[in-house]
């Protein structure tokens, strides 16, 4: 594609001119979230879970997979207490270490797929909505296409096809990953084309062109920091989605084997849900408690964010 | 011929729609002088300001400019490149939109935003730009532009508003200055206080400028020529003194005579009959002839009146116009 992404030049005041002070929306939304009690307990709990990914080896008891009651006592499935504090699994994994250290994992793929995915959402989201006409009915009717195959059904036959044709050593989580962002763009390019549609329409996109500014300058300079409120959201609560999808995913078994994450955990666990309850509920209450987070955190953004509800 | 800046000739500029196709501008033909304000003035849908988005060039879709020529500066802008549009653009001719408080972005500051444009069209450093916009806040008359600068739009008030977006027209001295309705978004005061800074800033800048707008009153103030328009055709053309005192043209009388005046105590106000064509299905002949107190049976409704120079330098399309003149003087205004 030819011509060039327009340099960013946000003129920011000095520090020394404090007198009269420019409060950008930013600053209003700010002020906003903070006092939105939700908000701030979601943001605390994504903060604390991410705290648990960077310094997994210092909080977790015991070093990666590392079998500790068959090793140190011979037996496994051993109930909660003050040594294996969630209890351990079917091969004497401690559940509270491998939660730990499956914290940053399943990070990986909910960043990572909510990054492809929302890449894929802008880029067709503004073309769509700023070009209109052909361009936006083809787009429109590919975006289609996505929405309307049934997604988890679709994402585990092409995990599968994708894990077959990968070279051994290759993939793993990263397939798992990239598959659940190429599959779940299409609803979010729908509301960013939508809220395009509605920026497009202001008298300063006009008055931009009037000033002699180019298609390429007026979307990504002019168009994309007015939606950019929507795709922030947008993206906390993707996500959270990326995230229990990893889960299910993994515990139909379509997930890595390799990986250590919270849905695998959860697989492990299916085989004795009453005789180990401890086996599924962490990881569960994990998975429960980082997806609240991020909607709390998306919702929260959302009502600070929303211009309708500006003071 | 030299002095000339714009000459338009011809202009039609179609709307493609599903009814049918609008004839928003039919062969609009004007020409505005260097340092020249020229009062573009009309009723809703006459076509002022599809005109004025014609010069640039950016008529919304599914508007498309479908005849004539738009010399500026002898050069035929309806003939120029996109790439080379986007340098007339805001560095020649620059536009002032009706409503400041959407008219500019409210993601960020006015630095920025005056500071892009600066930057986009001449090679400027970042502090030079900053230092130029600061000097054009001032020109435009905001107070204690250094710090009024780093404020978003929401702080400002709607004139404060409007003097921006002013200013942004300004950031790279444009030669032709279309404003469009500039004040009709704007309470009274205010007004006023724009249309002084816009006049005092022709004068200073030696811009030409084109004033749309529908109110006869504020066009006096500030034209020196004035272009009466409707349903997307020119009626009268001539020196702002002349259309008030000699207006020809019907439409122009009736326009005027509805000006409310302290000078004539008339019990009402004059209006004008019946509303703007449908502009898919135009009448036939003159298009104000259904409308018109002068209009003759079987000549108005059949003869397109063509725009002919009455007295020198006064215009007027209507086949009546010799004899309106010589059977009612107007007397309308004081």
């Amino acid at each position: 594609m030819k011509g060039k992404t327009p340099k960013k030049t946000v003129i920011t005041e000095p520090a020394e001119s404090k007198r009269h002070k420019g409060v950008s929306q930013w600053s209003i939304a700010w002020r906003r979230f903070k006092k939105n009690r939700a908000a701030l307990a979601g943001l605390i709990l994504v903060g604390a879970i991410v705290f648990m990914a960077i310094f997994s080896p210092l909080i977790a008891r015991y070093p990666v997979n590392y079998l500790a009651s068959y090793n140190e006592e011979g037996k496994i499935r051993l109930p909660p207490s003050s040594k294996y504090l969630f209890g351990t699994d079917y091969i004497g994994h401690d559940v509270f270490s491998q939660i730990v250290y499956g914290t940053g994992n399943v990070l990986y793929v909910g960043f990572g797929a909510a990054a492809i995915a929302m890449s894929l959402a802008i880029v067709i989201g503004l073309f769509s909505g700023y070009y209109g006409g052909l361009i936006d009915n083809l787009l429109m009717r590919i975006t289609e296409v996505f929405l309307v195959i049934p997604f988890l059904l679709i994402l585990l036959v092409f995990l599968k096809v994708a894990t077959a044709l990968a070279p051994s050593g290759v993939g793993g989580l990263t397939t798992v990953m990239l598959m659940i962002g190429l599959f779940s763009w299409a609803s979010n390019a729908r509301i960013i084309r939508g809220e395009v549609l509605r920026v497009k329409q202001h008298e300063y996109i006009e008055a931009a062109v009037s000033l002699g500014a180019s298609k390429w300058r007026i979307m990504f300079r002019h168009i994309l920091p007015n939606v950019l409120h929507v795709i922030i959201v947008l993206t906390t609560l993707q996500i959270a989605t990326a995230i229990l999808v990893e889960a299910a995913v993994s515990f139909l078994g379509f997930g890595d084997p390799n990986s250590i994450t919270w849905g695998q955990q959860l697989q492990g666990a299916s085989e004795a849900v009453k005789e180990a309850w401890w086996e599924g509920v962490f990881p569960g209450l994990f998975i429960t408690l980082l997806v609240l987070g991020f909607s709390l955190f998306g919702n929260g953004l959302r009502d600070a964010l929303d211009p309708r509800l500006r003071e | 011929m030299t002095d000339e800046l714009l000459k338009i000739e011809n202009l039609k500029t179609y709307f493609y729609t599903w009814a049918g196709v609008v004839k928003a501008v039919d062969g609009v033909s004007l020409n505005v002088k260097k340092g020249e304000t020229l009062g573009l003035v009309g009723e809703s849908g006459s076509g002022k300001s599809v005109t004025a988005l014609s010069i640039l060039r950016i008529v919304p879709r599914p508007g498309k400019i479908i005849g004539g020529s738009i010399l500026y500066k002898g050069e035929n802008l309806l003939e120029k490149e996109e790439k080379q549009m986007q340098k007339v653009r805001g560095k020649e001719i620059a536009y002032i939109f009706q409503d400041p408080a959407t008219s500019l972005n409210p993601v960020f500051n006015i630095a920025t935003q005056l500071v892009e444009i600066i930057r986009h069209h001449q090679n400027l450093s970042k502090e030079e730009a900053l230092k130029k916009a600061i000097e054009l806040l001032r020109l435009v008359e905001i107070p204690d532009p250094e710090v009024k600068i780093w404020n978003y739009p929401h702080q400002l008030s709607g004139g404060m508003k409007q003097r921006m977006a002013v200013a942004r027209a300004l950031s790279c001295q444009p030669n032709l200055l279309l404003a469009d309705e500039p004040t009709t978004a704007l309470d009274v005061t205010i007004q006023a206080q724009i249309l002084d800074l816009l006049k005092s800033l022709k004068q200073k800048l030696k811009m030409a400028m084109i004033l749309i707008t529908h109110d006869m009153g504020v066009a006096a103030g500030v034209a020196d020529r004035i272009t009466v328009l409707y349903a997307g055709r020119v009626c009268e053309s001539a020196s702002a003194k002349t259309i008030f005192r000699n207006p020809l043209h019907p439409y122009t009388r009736a326009l005027l005579e509805a000006v409310p005046s302290l000078a004539l105590r008339r019990e009402k106000l004059k209006v004008i009959p019946g509303s703007i064509p449908n502009l898919i299905e135009l009448p036939s002949g003159c298009r104000f002839n259904p409308r018109c107190e002068f209009a003759k049976q079987g000549v108005c409704a059949v003869q397109v009146p063509e725009l002919l120079e009455i007295a020198p330098d006064h215009y007027v399309a209507c086949v009546r116009a010799r004899e309106i003149e010589a059977e009612t003087p107007f007397g309308g205004l004081s």
